[in-house]
């Protein structure tokens, strides 16, 4: 198993009603794995996931991607800084 | 030329933005220029428009509050400050700040500020590369608080794999 740590950020964090979550996922994992894990403990993200972007260790990640052991993951909408 | 002695100075704050301080740090001896662009909350939108994808009508802004996720935030601004290094290696110093917490009209909000020998070496085109990408990639929103509501606003643009 792999305990990650899980950030939520603006309309993201709303939806989820917190600001983080650690979860117990299995090692090869992928973030559309995650996905649909996060869907089924927080039902309200279901409706904002397909526009929501990721990121593993603060870097830009996609469903594809194997998450590696102990990952800061973030889960966010398209930004809109300056 | 391009030296690993050039500042870069990027900063996610809540304090006010002191232009004089942050000049300061990219202005070298051979520094002639500098182009800086600074952003404020604009309290009153007289005019319909578009703003990071959305469409907005003529309206009026209580406050502005904006998040960042810090320590990704601040990354991003220092892989914008390389990808300004790479395009005009005659930019000298640079730096990227900006300020999250509830901003109210008239503030300014973010700056970028780059520094060359003179005007004409694409420095100002080099902030302006700035400020459109730190609106791509760097994980800041805002939220608008108006007179009568409130709303997210949310950004449009998706990052690709690379």
């Amino acid at each position: 198993m792999n305990k990650v740590n899980i950030l939520f950020f603006a309309t993201i964090r709303t939806r989820a009603k917190r600001s983080s979550l650690e979860l117990d996922i299995k090692a090869d994992a992928t973030v559309a794995d995650l996905k649909e894990i996060l869907i089924n403990q927080i039902p309200a993200l279901e409706a904002s996931l397909h526009h929501t972007l990721v990121s593993i260790d603060r870097e830009f990640a996609f469903d594809e991607d194997i998450i590696p052991e102990g990952a800061e993951i973030a889960l966010f909408p398209p930004v809109s800084g300056g | 030329m391009n030296s690993p002695d050039f500042p870069i100075f990027v900063s996610i704050t809540e304090e006010e933005i002191d232009l004089n301080a942050l000049l300061d740090k990219v202005t070298l001896t051979s520094t002639g220029a500098a182009a800086i662009f600074t952003g404020m909350v604009r309290g009153k939108t007289s005019r319909a428009g578009q703003a990071q994808g959305i469409n907005y009508a003529p309206h009026e802004t209580t406050y502005l509050e904006y998040e960042a996720y810090k320590p990704m935030a601040e990354e991003k601004m220092l892989q914008v400050a390389k990808e300004i290094r790479e395009k005009w290696d005659v930019v000298e110093g640079i730096a990227i700040i900006q300020r999250i917490g509830k901003l109210y009209p008239r503030t300014p909000t973010v700056l970028i500020a780059c520094t060359a020998s003179h005007r004409d070496t694409g420095v100002f085109e080099a902030a302006r590369y700035g400020i459109d990408r730190l609106k791509e990639i760097v994980p800041v929103w805002k939220k608008e608080v108006m007179p009568d509501g409130e709303e997210w606003v949310e950004g449009k643009y998706i990052p690709a794999k690379k």
